[in-house]
């Protein structure tokens, strides 16, 4: 979780947003941090990057849980 | 017929009629052949100002930086000058008339798509050009369209004059959550929508399903079978076609699936050669920054034959290397001559990220001289120069470019 937080946080703070403190396995990657689909599209590659898993591969991601699900 | 809704913009809060429409128009005092605006509203009512003055317009993306602005007029003082006063006071209004296109004599409308060598290509089209795919028709009398794009690129042009011609209403979807979409959808009743298949992989994914809508395009970029799977089940009623269209030439072909088929009667007008797809000059918008090869305009795109006769076939990639963020074409010549104008930047290259959210991102290695130069300056820098999806999001500092055994910059296996 910690490593997704610095990625979040890398995103936002790259589009001069405000970083979060924590994210959590409800938190909505839309609604709570504010993602357009550039951001989303960033946060595939940086995941894949890391991980070697395209998450969103089936279309299917709302939440940080999602994604946990996902790489772990 | 005049009472009919016109456009709506929820978020900014616009309900306007064609009767409104008509009263906004004629108690305009000005004309500007300029148009830099952001709302959409001033855009389409701009339009049709110009089909009534019959006087060129020339769009520019609201998001467009004043240095980019320049590089594209020269002079964006320009802009300011190109006011004129007007007078449509006793004008009486006559959009069907207008709409038949037969008195323009002197109107055409330009714009700007992304170039291959780093400025933008300017394009005009006629009133014949523009609306050559229009279908008017009483079938599509009573079509509501979700409007999807931006108002300034080709694409939006194409819904804008198919619903105009149609005396249609439009709501504005582009740019919008998803909620939202699929509240507008409920409560007007959308009927069509025309999007690139980012935009539907956005919508996805439904909890329910929608049935007003019975038609749903797209193109601009591959269209994976999931998202047209998962898109009918939301849409049941609905019908999926997939278009070829460029600025250049606006909409040229539709296919149902990615098999996309010449009509009968215009086989004539293009051609093949190598994998690369030409199609005639009768079919080109004019732009000084067209190059045309004799009658033909090479349009860069690969395409592989499927069946003989009729004539199909299916697109395999482009010949040059513009970037498809979303839709979007990004040239990364553009991009690389913005950042290594940066004080500090002795070398950049610019390539793509797959991902399957927008086909591609924007990514860079950067060469620099100095352990001085910050990531967030540049990002700055960018932002006031570039549009936001032409922006590098994950800026790479390395020691120095691959090439290739022939000495040239590789994007191809970053």
């Amino acid at each position: 979780m910690e490593r997704l937080l610095q990625i979040v946080n890398t995103i936002l703070e790259n589009r001069g947003k405000n970083i979060v403190d924590d994210i959590n396995p409800d938190t909505n990657l839309r609604n709570d941090l504010g993602f357009d689909s550039l951001d989303l599209a960033e946060l595939t590659v940086r995941i894949e990057a890391e991980y070697d898993v395209d998450i969103f591969e089936d279309g299917v991601v709302m939440t940080i849980g999602d994604i946990t699900k996902k790489i772990m | 017929m005049v009472q009919k809704l016109f456009f709506v913009d929820k978020r900014e809060n616009i309900y306007k009629s064609y009767e409104d429409l008509y009263s906004d128009i004629k108690q305009s005092r000005s004309y500007n052949k300029y148009c830099f605006e952001h709302s959409y509203y001033e855009i389409f009512k701009r339009i049709v100002l110009s089909l009534i003055l019959d006087k060129e317009i020339i769009l520019l993306d609201s998001d467009f930086s004043i240095s980019e602005v320049e590089k594209l007029i020269e002079d964006s003082s320009l802009i300011e000058r190109s006011e004129e006063k007007i007078d449509l006071s006793n004008y009486s209004f006559d959009l069907e008339r207008i709409l038949k296109g037969t008195q323009l004599h002197n109107w055409r409308i330009t714009l700007f798509t992304s170039g291959t060598t780093g400025l933008p290509k300017r394009i005009s089209h006629t009133f014949a050009s523009i609306t050559r795919q229009v279908k008017k028709s009483g079938n599509h009398i009573n079509d509501i369209w979700g409007f999807a794009y931006n108002p300034t690129h080709m694409a939006g042009l194409q819904v804008f004059f198919q619903a105009l011609l149609n005396c249609n209403t439009i709501i504005r979807i582009f740019s919008y959550s998803r909620e939202e979409i699929y509240t507008l959808i409920e409560e007007y009743g959308i009927t069509n929508i025309s999007a690139t298949p980012t935009f539907y992989r956005l919508l996805l994914p439904v909890e329910k399903s929608y049935g007003s809508v019975v038609r749903l395009t797209s193109g601009g970029e591959k269209f994976d079978a999931r998202t047209q799977y998962n898109l009918l089940t939301a849409f049941p009623n609905a019908k999926l076609i997939n278009v070829y269209a460029s600025t250049e030439a606006g909409t040229l072909f539709a296919a149902k699936g990615d098999v996309f088929q010449i009509k009968q009667g215009m086989e004539n007008l293009f051609k093949i050669v190598g994998s690369e797809l030409y199609i005639h000059r009768d079919l080109v918008g004019f732009s000084d920054s067209i190059k045309l090869q004799g009658d033909w305009y090479p349009t860069g795109d690969l395409i592989s034959v499927v069946s003989e006769c009729p004539f199909t076939f299916k697109f395999i990639s482009r010949k040059n290397e513009m970037i498809n963020v979303g839709g979007y074409k990004v040239n990364p010549h553009e991009v690389e001559d913005m950042i290594r104008s940066y004080p500090g930047v002795s070398d950049v290259v610019v390539y793509a990220k797959r991902n399957s959210i927008l086909g591609n991102i924007i990514c860079c290695n950067i060469v620099s001289e100095s352990v001085l130069l910050k990531e967030k300056d540049i990002r700055l820098y960018l932002s006031q120069r570039l549009q936001e999806f032409k922006i590098p999001r994950i800026i790479k500092f390395v020691d120095k470019l691959e090439v290739t055994r022939t000495g040239k910059i590789t994007r191809d296996r970053l």
